[in-house]
């Protein structure tokens, strides 16, 4: 399989906090990756450093068979992203936003606004797709940055909290895009909190806990490997976290005005 | 979407950024976007009085302000042969105001985060990024410039001739470039040292700063044209070097006259070269800004709450229950925290310290006062100017939509509310500015003053209650900050009218022995009344 994202041992320093403690990753094409870790395990901070938010970081990374630090540009063509805190211009409406970012991707005019026409139409929100963003509901703020990231065919997706905000049909429909996307060989990292929605979705999980990788396969392999049943169990265990009984209880008892 | 008249100009220099390595159809594609958004928001110094419909070009038609200003400059500039002098003065006012609209209009653009997720994602290179954003913001100096200068400039081309006229436009170029670099390198040596909370603490109180000077530098300049003479004569000090615009007045002297002494050269150069180094030191560092401009997003370091026995004990005898106690330091921290009231309300807070003080030079010009009988400390009253635009930004925030918090609480009706936030502001705001000015002026009229001065104290607290009760909008920070409208700005200016009556009032009673030690005590036990029966009435 053409592998799309090589990723060797990838170290990044905030100050003299070690973020990344030496990252090796690899996909391929058509793959759909679960990224998933507690919080401040660098998830977000391998995605800024791969789509160049971030530099001064210590290995390499490899997109489509070229290092990032040679083509600093181009190869941000072919990727798409959704953050999960997305700062949108939202005095635009849908369609100048949408149209703008097609255009930045070198779409045209007329090609981008058929495409994000139909895909907001698509999407439920076709009735939305000339007001400002800033009336629009989360969910509808939602798709609108999902339909952003994918205007322009990239081949390589990053989700971050992507269906944060939508009802149970979107999410529905969202998943038959992943689906599809990656049928048609596009590669995506899907990062969540939502252990049921990864197992389910993902066809490779990987674990990143305290700057390293934890553990990486699919959900069949980190279930033979651990002796847990379900991601949400898996990802307590790898994390070394078993108090969640005893905090919830003394969090109740705190609640009811006793003492700590 | 429309096509800017602007950027067709812009295309016609298209070889020029082509050649520079910028990727011009992209810059065009972000300017463009840029542009459009600007035109649905309106500048502040203008929000206060605009109509919900009419916000298109919003920038554009608020220019007449400055072309107004730009008239001030026709005497400095259309007439008179002291270069050195005038063309100081002119600069200095140029420079002032176009900083001030770079501070406070353009802020947002410099320090758009945005920008880096959305843009920077992109295919597009840094160098185009940065470039659009130098071309946005120097789009709009243009056009300010342009307003502030042209009529000037245009009287200056009959009355100074064409090489007068050349000089000021090229010198006007220069300085803007000075601007915007200068502005940008004060950005970063703040983001270098501090977090993003406090750069935009610091922008706030520079623009804070900066509308007070220009209201105090209003009053201050009519008044001046008194005692300028313009046929003053100027000459170089080396202690001149620090004032900025004495550089770009130089070489008038320096070309038009003929002048060829050291520090005319010295200042000349130094007005060409200083603009285009610091330009260069901007364009250096603009990559460690756009590190640091992260900052803005992080989160800032959290202050432990310090508990004041003696504070909390005032506090229950001011406020009485619970609920209301709460409210009022919620409030307390509204107007602390919230920049845009802050923003709204401070500069008149400063202003109504400063205005006493106009008042009393004005009325006492050329006489002789004898400050151990005279009633001129009822001058103080003004600083109550301020009261009715204070209660009234009180009933706005900028993040009203959280009011809606106070619809899920278990409250009976929302006095505790409104009791607990006027009473804030009477305590935060109005008292410190009041006790400041009381010590002034029982320093210049004597400690006789005092009964007076506890008589105005308790009068403020009567006319806030009044003023409350005139606004329509009585729920703390409910509503937004565009909503305030002209009908609201006439309240205000009415509710000045009571305050001639209060001070005619004081007047008469202090004529009377002890008239003012009863004075206060009777309005004392007015005020408790009153308060009592306005926020009765609802329960």
């Amino acid at each position: 399989m053409e592998e799309i994202l090589t990723i060797t041992n990838l170290t990044k320093n905030y100050g003299n906090k070690e973020i990344l403690k030496g990252i090796d990753l690899h996909a391929a094409r058509g793959e759909i990756i679960g990224y998933i870790g507690p919080n401040g395990a660098g998830k977000s901070t391998t995605v800024k450093l791969i789509l160049g938010l971030e530099g001064d970081y210590g290995g390499e990374i490899k997109l489509f068979g070229k290092s990032i630090g040679q083509d600093k540009i181009d190869y941000k063509r072919r990727i798409g992203y959704v953050p999960e805190i997305a700062d949108v211009y939202d005095n635009l409406t849908g369609y100048e936003y949408l149209t703008f970012i097609g255009q930045l991707y070198g779409l045209e005019l007329e090609e981008a606004a058929d495409k994000s026409k139909s895909l907001m139409e698509l999407f439920g929100v076709g009735e939305a797709y000339h007001s400002r963003i800033s009336s629009y509901s989360k969910g509808m703020r939602q798709k609108l940055l999902i339909i952003a990231s994918l205007i322009h065919n990239p081949d390589l997706l990053f989700l971050d909290e992507p269906i944060n905000g939508l009802d149970a049909n979107s999410v529905m429909i969202f998943k038959e895009i992943l689906t599809q996307l990656a049928a048609n060989g596009k590669t995506i990292f899907y990062s969540s909190h939502i252990m049921d929605v990864v197992e389910k979705i993902s066809s490779r999980i990987i674990l990143l806990y305290d700057g390293k990788i934890a553990a990486d396969g699919t959900f069949a392999q980190l279930k033979a490997d651990n002796t847990e049943g379900t991601l949400e169990r898996i990802f307590n265990q790898l994390t070394g976290f078993h108090e969640h009984q005893e905090i919830g209880e003394k969090f109740v008892s705190v609640v009811r005005g006793g003492q700590l | 979407m429309t096509d800017f008249k602007m950027l067709r100009l812009l295309d016609k220099f298209r070889w020029l950024f082509i050649k520079m390595g910028i990727d011009y159809d992209m810059m065009r594609k972000i300017l463009h976007i840029k542009l459009t958004m600007d035109e649905r928001k309106v500048p502040t110094l203008f929000n206060q009085n605009k109509k919900k419909d009419n916000q298109k070009y919003g920038y554009i038609k608020s220019l007449w302000i400055y072309m107004l200003f730009g008239l001030i400059l026709i005497p400095l500039m259309g007439f008179g042969q002291n270069f050195l002098f005038q063309m100081s003065i002119a600069f200095a006012m140029i420079i002032f105001l176009i900083m001030t609209s770079l501070i406070s209009d353009f802020s947002s653009v410099l320090l758009d985060v945005r920008d880096k997720s959305i843009l920077s994602t992109k295919p597009i290179s840094a160098k185009t990024i940065n470039a659009a954003k130098f071309m946005h913001i120097f789009i709009y100096l243009s056009y300010l410039t342009l307003a502030l200068t042209a009529i000037p400039l245009i009287v200056s081309l009959f009355t100074q001739g064409i090489v007068f006229f050349i000089l000021t436009g090229l010198e006007i170029l220069l300085m803007n470039l000075f601007i915007v670099a200068i502005t940008a390198i004060l950005y970063i040596a703040i983001l270098r040292f501090f977090d993003g909370e406090k750069l935009k603490d610091m922008i706030n109180y520079v623009q804070i700063a900066l509308s007070l000077m220009l209201m105090i530098g209003y009053q201050v300049l009519i008044r001046s044209f008194e005692f300028v003479n313009l046929d003053m004569v100027v000459s170089f000090h080396w202690w001149n070097l620090f004032l900025i615009p004495m550089w770009f007045a130089a070489p008038y002297e320096l070309i038009l006259h003929g002048d060829t002494s050291l520090l005319t050269v010295i200042y000349t150069i130094l007005a060409v070269i200083v603009p285009i180094i610091s330009i260069w030191i901007y364009i250096k560092l603009i990559p460690t800004f756009e590190r640091n401009l992260q900052k803005l997003l992080s989160t800032s370091k959290s202050k432990k709450e310090k508990n004041n026995r003696l504070k909390s004990f005032l506090l229950t005898i001011v406020c009485r229950t619970h609920e209301e106690r709460a409210f009022y330091r919620f409030a307390a921290l509204m107007m602390k925290q919230e920049r845009e009231f802050k923003l709204k309300v401070y500069p008149s807070l400063g202003f109504s310290f400063i205005i006493p003080f106009i008042f009393m030079f004005t009325f006492s010009r050329g006489e002789e006062v004898d400050y151990a009988s005279s009633m001129s400390y009822l001058n103080i009253y003004f600083s109550m100017m301020i009261i009715p635009s204070a209660v009234l930004m009180l009933g706005h925030s900028a993040k009203y939509k959280a009011a809606w918090i106070y619809k899920t609480l278990p409250l009976k009706d929302y006095t505790d509310l409104q009791k607990g936030s006027l009473k804030a502001f009477l305590i935060k705001l109005y008292t410190p500015l009041f006790l400041v000015l009381s010590i002034v002026f029982s320093y210049i009229y004597g400690i006789r003053i005092i009964p007076d001065l506890l008589a105005v104290l308790v009068t403020s607290w009567l006319y806030t209650i009044l003023c409350f009760v005139m606004m329509t909008n009585k729920l703390p920070f409910t509503k937004p900050y565009d909503e305030v409208n002209d009908a609201q700005g006439w309240k205000i200016l009415l509710l000045l009218l009571p305050l001639g009556v209060l001070v005619g009032l004081h007047y008469l009673i202090a004529q009377i022995t002890y008239g003012s030690t009863i004075y206060f005590i009777v309005l004392f036990f007015i005020n408790i009344l009153i308060w009592k029966l306005v926020f009765k009435s609802k329960k």
